[in-house]
């Protein structure tokens, strides 16, 4: 199973573990309706979409209510640590939560005792939290942008919030050196996909493909966009491409369907996951060489 | 034979800390903060970062802002709140414009802002990774400006002052008409 776990924006709302389904505009786990916005939301969706084209099974997601109290993300933690090796999933998608620390290093321990170890992405707060506990090379891919990049470099920063401001400052045409010290501070995933106006797919501090097109820039201001390559990664794993060629194609389709939905700084991301059925049909063979895909309409 | 097994504490690193003057006002502020269901405890704070008594309180450093929040609310004086980590940088404090037309977007660390010039109603808040942006990004949009509550009371995270800074920036330049 592919797992995805993180927190929406429900005030209170309890623990919920289930295969998502979709329902219009909302998701539904485990008899919870979730808004396809912003966050883990947006992610679970974009990964839905495309394990539903691949015709594979749906995600699995761990979800939880927390509007930032924190409450709801040490249930999730503690669900994840006393259950994880009894899931046992194949792909293991970490999301937004309030990092903690002590609680990601229980996880990464809980994850050694999993029968087969999970492909382990994180993205938002989990990857703040993975690097600040010293856990980054624990995990196999991270998908930080231009901003995140230069948080994994800083080796006392705990938060973005506290990057030391040079490297803040620092041009995203600087991406791969950020990349090479966050890999040489141990602040880095085995893989890393560094979102921005140039994706760069980079592995132990060697790029190993950059993409820039289509040129979107109103991609960037629409909140999710960072969320769903973080979900097509995922499922594209658990589709058993390599890490990086899941990378590759992820920000290629998210650039592309950026595109097909004109989109403004206005755009709802869900207006951008609604796309990505058709650039699938019209590119997937093309960039991942994979030309029958069962279950693909 | 029974094994006696001491009952396992679930640890906690918090990588802040709040210091005070006084050591009691430490111990009434971890009182408060637990009372708020917060994760915190008492520690001695290192020599290189005491200021006033030996007495701090170790707070998830990410939770920085809803505990000033508490602690202002609750009317306890503290010194400062600094992160463990001595090497720590000092809290961003830079933003950067970028104009797309009708719309301009703020960035401040990892949060964005995106407003419409016209009318200065937000459309859309990315980036961050913390449980309340998600939350923010649904009381914000379609919200305008002046007329929305700020992120930093709503919020309870580092990455939700990031986004009140970029608010602020927005709202300036809305007010200023920097942007027209």
């Amino acid at each position: 199973m592919m797992l995805i776990a993180g927190t929406v924006p429900i005030k209170d709302m309890p623990l919920a573990m289930g295969q998502v389904a979709a329902e219009g505009d909302w998701l539904v786990v485990d008899g919870k309706r979730i808004p396809c916005t912003q966050g883990t939301g947006a992610m679970v969706s974009a990964a839905l979409t495309t394990t539903g084209y691949l015709g594979l099974d749906a995600p699995y997601a761990l979800l939880v209510g927390d509007i930032g109290e924190g409450r709801g993300s040490r249930q999730l933690y503690q669900y994840l640590i006393d259950h994880v090796a009894e899931l046992s999933p194949a792909v293991l998608a970490l999301h937004y939560w309030l990092p903690d620390m002590a609680q990601t290093r229980q996880l990464c321990s809980a994850i050694g005792k999993c029968e087969k170890r999970p492909i382990m992405i994180a993205d938002a707060a989990s990857m703040y939290s993975a690097k600040a506990a010293g856990l980054a090379e624990a995990f196999d891919i991270f998908t930080p942008d231009a901003t995140e990049i230069a948080f994994l470099a800083d080796p006392e920063a705990t938060h973005p919030a506290y990057i030391a401001g040079h490297l803040f400052e620092t041009d995203v045409s600087n991406t791969p050196d950020l990349a090479r010290t966050a890999y040489e501070n141990h602040g880095a995933a085995g893989l890393l996909l560094v979102k921005g106006a140039k994706d760069y797919v980079i592995r132990g501090g060697e790029i190993l493909a950059t993409i820039t097109e289509p040129d979107v820039p109103m991609l960037e201001p629409i909140g999710g966009t960072g969320d769903t390559i973080t979900g097509l990664v995922a499922a594209l794993t658990y589709a058993e491409l390599e890490p990086h060629e899941a990378a590759i194609i992820a920000a290629r389709t998210n650039r592309m369907a950026g595109k097909y939905a004109w989109v403004t700084p206005a755009t709802r991301v869900r207006q951008i996951i609604a796309q990505f059925p058709t650039v699938f049909k019209d590119y997937l063979c093309q960039w991942s060489n994979v030309c029958y895909i069962k279950g693909g309409y | 034979m029974a094994i006696l097994r001491r009952q396992q504490k679930v640890k906690f690193e918090g990588g802040g800390l709040v210091l005070f003057q006084e050591v009691q006002h430490a111990m009434i502020a971890e009182k408060a903060l637990k009372a708020a269901e917060y994760m915190v405890r008492l520690v001695a704070p290192p020599p290189e970062l005491r200021k006033g008594c030996d007495l701090a309180v170790e707070i998830n450093l990410v939770e920085q802002p809803g505990i000033e929040r508490v602690l202002k609310e609750k009317d306890l004086a503290y010194i400062s709140i600094d992160p463990i980590r001595l090497k720590t940088a000092p809290l961003l404090d830079i933003v950067k414009v970028t104009d797309f037309g009708d719309w301009v977007m703020v960035k401040a660390g990892n949060m964005k802002i995106t407003c419409e010039k016209s009318g200065g109603v937000i459309v859309n808040v990315s980036g961050g990774g913390c449980p309340d942006i998600p939350y923010l990004h649904a009381e914000l949009i379609d919200k305008r400006l002046d007329e929305a509550q700020r992120p930093k009371d709503l919020g309870f995270t580092l990455c939700a002052l990031n986004l009140d800074r970029a608010f602020d920036e927005c709202l300036a330049l809305y007010n200023g008409g920097g942007w027209k």
